[in-house]
């Protein structure tokens, strides 16, 4: 397994800071640093996807691998995820259920819209196989998904001029803004909770990123100087947030998504301040690495394995809520479903990697 | 305070007796100066709204207009306050945007769902004005960041009215009540400075949580921000458990206990847009005549 390093590390807190934050009303969630600005660990965990996407379409050499492999290896990830989805969704769905029957308490299938799945079954079981129906808090991997349908295309472009791949992806990203532009869900109104065309631009951002800091010291040069004004972007959202000052989204002037703070649409602001979140902490690996070394293997052992992790993770969660919900909540019970959620993290980590060294079962079933 | 008709008022009355009678009491318990006093309508007081189909019920009784298996007295389904925003449209004779949020659920194997449900019977109840709704469901909590998609939503929508089912993720989260009302509160605030009329619905009524201590407590916090912040409110809990007692029992015998839950959700979505418009049409019935309000019904 590869030495723990940056992309890892804060992929693990990207997905402890989203199991936690998909507990809500938990006592930790007040101490996770979405509370402390106006973008959370989602923008994290999409740019260190495209981060990786960098790392893995080239060789060890460092040598772009054949087109036809990079498009064959973001398709079969896409699978990959989309099977993870499926897998995860029936999971809850049944857990809501079983919930409901165990408890004697139909509200719990209408939980994170479960509703239509149980009372308008036929249109709903298309809409969720096709991801145009999501529970709430499962709509992370559908936008993975179209992400690495997209990729190739962004990936192939930025071989021809990275500036090119860079310029379509931001174009992308104003028209979706300016007119409003999602995939919509099915068969409830209304459209993804995510927007693939918005969050697209931190993926080609991520992957970008990696590909500048191969090409050239300038880049590494230009983000430390510009540490001081991650800093400052960094303190503005903290007071944004502290205060709950936002634009008023009827006030606002067209074209609106443009000035709010919208996490579907990944608007400026979010876009912004995330940025100013990675360049005033790009020094934090290294001050903590030599310091904390089994946190920091911990953590980066949860960022190698983070599909697996991220699906354990989301199930986990809502098995936390429903225990909640169950118990009444309060801080013991917040202790021990954190405590568990975050044990079960690590092991499917580690059991991930057992698996892969281990050798395999005759599959000759 | 949310404004709400007591019961010795409304016995049975006509629409221009309800406003003759809103009058007559605010009239004796202001004695306002004579020059602000208005000669008492000599027609129904929502002349001026010809297209609305609706008479006030008694607040006792189950109200008759509503469909057998749903019938619930006033008293135990709405409190309510002015919808000065649909007014206003109905006087310009202007089509009404309507956006619900929440579950879409009309009930099991139905063929409509609940907002088309709410478009029909709001469409029958103002038969002269075009009536459109449009759904939204929300993922998450009020208290973390569901209202803030919430106003993107309105903002998105512009609506004449938002119809809102509000609580149902919070309670089942168990999130604090304190931090829940007042981001409910602040979210009302908010919509109704923009012009925009709110009905709350209150989350639904089983009865494995009927003695759920900080459920009932939930309940209440949103008919308290409803009353503060003067915006009709679709008692469900209330309803549903009146339901529980009278329609349900004509079920008992031929199905086990454990399924009477479920059977009581599903009625509560089916009868949801009936009583939903039951409250608006009802809430467009209260006099525009400022004043105190008249007290809640008894409980």
């Amino acid at each position: 397994m590869r030495e723990p390093n940056a992309v890892d590390f804060w992929r693990g807190i990207a997905l402890i800071t989203i199991f936690i934050n998909h507990i809500p009303g938990n006592f930790f969630q007040n101490y996770t640093y979405s509370q402390y600005g106006i973008s959370d660990a989602a923008e994290l965990f999409v740019f260190l996807a495209g981060w990786s996407i960098g790392i893995a379409t080239r060789g060890r050499d460092g040598t772009p691998e054949p087109a036809l492999r990079t498009v064959l290896r973001l398709l079969s990830r896409m699978v990959e995820v989309y099977r993870a989805q499926l897998v995860i969704t029936a999971l809850a769905l049944a857990m809501l259920a079983g919930a409901a029957l165990y408890l004697d308490n139909p509200l719990l299938v209408e939980w994170h819209n479960a509703g239509p799945i149980f009372s308008d079954p036929i249109q709903a079981t298309v809409g969720w196989v096709t991801l145009l129906h999501q529970l709430g808090f499962f709509n992370i991997l559908p936008l993975y998904v179209v992400l690495l349908g997209l990729a190739p295309a962004f990936v192939l472009l930025a071989r021809v001029h990275l500036g090119l791949s860079v310029g379509i992806s931001v174009l992308l990203y104003a028209v979706s803004l300016v007119f409003e532009f999602n995939i919509p869900s099915w068969p409830m109104e209304g459209h993804w909770f995510f927007n693939p065309f918005c969050w697209q631009l931190l993926l080609v951002l991520g992957f970008a990123a990696h590909e500048w800091r191969r090409g050239s010291g300038r880049f590494l040069a230009w983000r430390r100087r510009l540490m001081p004004l991650g800093i400052v972007i960094v303190i503005v959202g903290a007071v944004l947030s502290w205060f709950n000052l936002r634009p008023d989204p009827l006030a606002v002037p067209e074209p609106r998504l443009l000035f709010i703070f919208d996490k579907s649409y990944l608007s400026p602001a979010r876009l912004v301040h995330f940025l100013g979140v990675l360049l005033a902490f790009q020094t934090v690996f290294g001050l903590v690495q030599p310091r904390a070394r089994w946190l920091t293997e911990q953590l980066a052992g949860l960022g190698r394995n983070s599909l697996a992790v991220f699906s354990v993770g989301s199930v986990a969660s809502l098995g936390a809520q429903l225990i909640r919900f169950w118990t009444g909540g309060g801080f013991a019970t917040d202790v021990f479903v954190v405590g568990c959620g975050l044990a079960s993290l690590s092991f499917t980590a580690w059991f991930v990697e057992w698996r892969s060294r281990s050798p395999r079962p005759s599959s000759a079933a | 305070m949310a404004l709400s008709l007591s019961p010795s008022l409304l016995g049975g009355v006509s629409v221009a007796l309800l406003a003759s009678l809103g009058f007559a009491v605010q009239a004796q318990s202001t004695t306002p100066p004579a020059a602000q006093v208005q000669p008492a309508p000599s027609q129904p007081a929502l002349a001026e709204i010809p297209a609305l189909q609706a008479t006030a019920p008694s607040l006792e009784a189950p109200d008759p207009s509503l469909s057998p298996e749903c019938r619930v007295p006033g008293s135990k389904l709405y409190t309510l306050a002015k919808l000065k925003a649909v007014k206003k449209a109905l006087r310009e004779h202007r089509a009404v945007q309507v956006l619900t949020i929440g579950s879409s659920s009309g009930g099991l194997g139905t063929a409509a769902t609940y907002p088309v449900r709410l478009e029909d019977a709001l469409t029958r109840s103002l038969p002269d004005i075009e009536v459109t709704v449009e759904s939204r469901g929300v993922s998450g909590e009020i208290a973390f960041g569901a209202a803030e998609r919430l106003r993107n939503q309105v903002a998105e929508i512009e609506p004449d009215l938002v119809v809102w089912q509000v609580g149902g993720n919070d309670a089942l989260a168990r999130v604090d009540i304190e931090d829940f009302s007042q981001s409910l509160a602040e979210t009302v605030a908010w919509i109704k400075s923009h012009g925009i009329d709110v009905v709350l619905v209150d989350p639904q009524y089983t009865a494995s949580l009927a003695k759920d201590d900080y459920y009932r407590q939930f309940v209440l916090a949103i008919q308290k921000v409803a009353e503060r912040e003067q915006v009709p409110l679709v008692q469900r809990y209330e309803a549903m458990r009146y339901l529980a007692t009278r329609a349900i029992s004509a079920l008992k015998g031929n199905a086990s206990q454990s399924g009477a839950g479920f059977r009581l959700a599903d009625l509560g979505y089916r009868c949801m847009a009936e009583h939903v418009t039951r409250a608006i049409t009802v809430s467009l019935l209260q006099p525009d005549i400022a004043g105190p309000a008249l007290p809640p019904p008894a409980h």
